[in-house]
């Protein structure tokens, strides 16, 4: 077995390495995995039902990581591992991760590929920023969604009137602010006990998400942290130290990992080696109960793309297949709320996730990047969509067919596409309810989804 | 095939050999290496930026394109004279903002600001706001640029045009910034000179940053 000291001692005896080389190591070696498994990115094959090359996807990264290792960048060594060291934490890696409370207890398990078990739903307006006096209701609109398994936050662009910036006191303040606020907007959804999967999101560095997470600021024992790695393929001691919070507090953890599809890896191929290759760096490295991947297009900063559809289904198929980690993927958007597109993209990537093996967290619209453009409607369209695909059993050539009807309907729209309307203009704000213009664009989706093969209820 | 067009097209396929034979012949043949760093290599690349900004060259082909480029221009550099200053596009500080450590964008950008002709000084990231300025004086830089992925980080923007105008510099340098949560309207708030929304644009916006504070039209 490997511990979390163990990889500590190596990040500080591995071997040494400049950073720009381990950067242009990563496009090298994923490249030729690539050639060497003979893995290829199939336009009309958006969901593949290759089994196969899920496999091959698997086995490449697994070579990726046993080759390159994690680049830690306080040291700049590789922590590396062996083949066996590397089984054992896949053998041994949680097989359930429990979040919330009470009557609002979920527990998400592992998924299989086309698996009749509906997707987890981790409902969040992921760090959306948000005026001050407007967070709670936005992330309330996240928590009230009967289909939200737990929640977390947005970010609010200030705490007393103060922006936050990181490194700074404030920043403290803001992170214990951020939990204090969840927490009530859990209450005012009428869900006190519901998991938040995500405590802090409003802080950088570590001190501050440690200060934070308090049980006399609202955190509860089931709620977690992210723990991300940076990309590519590299962890530093800012986030290692969480691990040892973590380690000792025992809240819930999860890998984050944003690969760049165009960047240091190259094309959709060999993103998908490198994104599959994070999955046993939060394992080994963060201790990861599960695991959450947002890859993203470099120019278009989403992954309602055609190759973005086809590396999370294919790393999705490669992760469920050969392994029982829990796994989940964040749906980016490149139209804003209450758009026809928005709807289309949504059900999009979660069609694609749902059939090949992944949890869901929903959703980053506009391309998570515009102020006030985020809502609960986005996470309703999303769960919902997941929970029909799920019991309806569609397979994944049937999927592919769906999705590329879908594709065809925005992906040309995609560099210019509306970037929505805000909160408050998709909900009252006093009843936190979505507007009729939301619901009635939500109506015109389904009636359009529907006519492809997603079979919505009335 | 005319020399130029050969390092156009070398420069293209990212052939660091061949680029530097190139260069070489350039030399020996007498050619003008300015003429042969405008019209061959930087060429070459601003198709490379094209490529890669309709994403048919992704970075690995974008960095050995440049690092072509680069061997090239080790040869003829010293071979410029007095037209060393004319192959010198203007020059740039550039790093990621205090707290923030994601830098593929800002690697990007710098590659392709290089690739334009520019002179990069890269601090890395999480620069201190008062480090961009300090070696943006040391290297008497035209334009500071500097990125942010994070909302926290991001809010040093408007510290670093701040600290510029308390120091009696902020006429001195140009202040561009881009990142993933940096939109335009927050550039123009913060009080930048210029925005990038993605890496084509960032050296555009470099390039007329450079023209207007060296007193051109733009």
């Amino acid at each position: 077995m490997i511990g979390f000291w163990d990889v500590y001692k190596r990040s500080e005896t591995g071997p040494f390495i400049k950073e720009q080389e381990f950067d242009r190591q990563i496009g090298t070696v994923a490249n030729q995995l690539v050639q060497k498994h003979g893995i290829r990115f199939d336009r009309e094959q958006v969901i593949p039902s290759d089994d196969g090359l899920a496999d091959k996807v698997y086995q490449a990264a697994l070579e990726l990581f046993l080759e390159l290792g994690i680049y830690c960048r306080d040291t700049s060594r590789l922590i590396r591992f062996s083949p066996e060291e590397v089984q054992w934490a896949l053998k041994h890696a949680p097989t359930t991760v429990t979040y919330g409370q009470g009557p609002d207890t979920r527990i998400m398990r592992h998924r299989r590929v086309e698996d009749s078990l509906p997707p987890f739903c981790l409902n969040t307006p992921v760090g959306c920023t948000v005026a001050e006096e407007r967070f709670v209701a936005m992330v309330q609109s996240y928590a009230q969604e009967p289909l939200s398994d737990t929640f977390s936050s947005a970010f609010s662009q200030t705490v007393g009137g103060r922006p936050i910036k990181s490194g700074t006191p404030q920043e403290v303040e803001a992170a214990i602010w951020n939990v204090v606020k969840l927490r009530e907007a859990a209450r005012a959804a009428g869900r006190p006990l519901i998991g938040i999967h995500n405590l802090i999101t409003n802080a950088e560095k570590t001190d501050a998400t440690l200060a934070a997470i308090q049980e006399e600021f609202g955190a509860h024992p089931n709620d977690g942290l992210a723990v991300a790695a940076i990309a590519e393929m590299k962890a530093d001691y800012e986030r290692m130290k969480k691990v040892v919070f973590l380690d000792q507090k025992g809240y819930n953890r999860y890998g984050l990992y944003g690969p760049i599809m165009g960047g240091y890896a190259g094309g959709p191929e060999a993103t998908a080696i490198v994104h599959v290759a994070h999955h046993f760096l939060g394992l080994l490295a963060f201790g990861a109960q599960w695991h959450d991947g947002f890859p993203l297009h470099l120019m278009q900063g989403c992954n309602s793309t055609r190759d973005l559809l086809w590396l999370i289904s294919v790393t999705g198929q490669a992760l469920a297949r050969n392994t029982h980690l829990l796994i989940g993927v964040s749906p980016f958007t490149a139209a804003g709320p209450c758009t026809d597109m928005v709807v289309l993209e949504i059900a999009a990537t979660v069609l694609t996730a749902t059939v090949s093996g992944l949890h869901l967290n929903l959703v980053a619209v506009a391309r998570n990047k515009l102020p006030e453009r985020s809502s609960g409607m986005e996470a309703r369209i999303g769960a919902e969509t997941a929970y029909l695909i799920a019991e309806q059993g569609i397979t994944r050539k049937q999927a592919n067919e769906v999705v590329k009807k879908i594709l065809r309907c925005y992906e040309s729209n995609i560099p210019d596409a509306p970037q929505g309307k805000r909160f408050d203009e998709c909900y009252d704000l006093k009843t936190v309810r979505p507007t009729q213009e939301y619901l009635d664009v939500y109506d015109r989706g389904k009636e359009t989804l529907t006519k492809f093969g997603i079979e919505y209820r009335d | 095939m005319k020399i130029f067009e050969q390092i156009v097209e070398a420069t293209v396929a990212g052939d660091q050999e061949r680029c530097v034979a190139l260069a070489q012949e350039v030399l020996d043949s007498g050619t003008d290496p300015l003429q042969a760093i405008e019209q061959g290599y930087t060429k070459g690349m601003a198709i490379v930026g094209d490529k890669f900004s309709r994403m048919e060259y992704y970075l690995p082909e974008l960095i050995a394109c440049a690092d072509a480029m680069k061997a090239a221009m080790d040869v003829l550099k010293p071979h410029l004279g007095k037209n060393q200053d004319s192959a010198v596009q203007g020059s740039v500080v550039i790093g990621t903002i205090q707290g923030d450590l994601h830098d593929l964008g800002k690697n990007i950008v710098k590659t392709m600001l290089q690739a334009a002709g520019l002179t990069v000084h890269d601090l890395g990231c999480d620069v201190q706001v008062r480090s961009f300025i300090d070696k943006a004086e040391e290297l008497d830089a035209d334009v500071i640029a500097a990125s942010a992925i994070l909302t926290t980080t991001m809010a040093y923007m408007p510290d670093l045009v701040n600290l510029l105008g308390d120091m009696n510099l902020r006429d001195r340098f140009k202040v561009m910034v881009g990142g993933a949560p940096v939109t335009p309207d927050y550039a123009k708030e913060a009080g930048a000179d210029g925005y990038g929304e993605n890496a084509a644009e960032a050296v555009e916006t470099a390039k007329n940053l450079v023209q207007s504070k060296r007193g051109g039209k733009k």
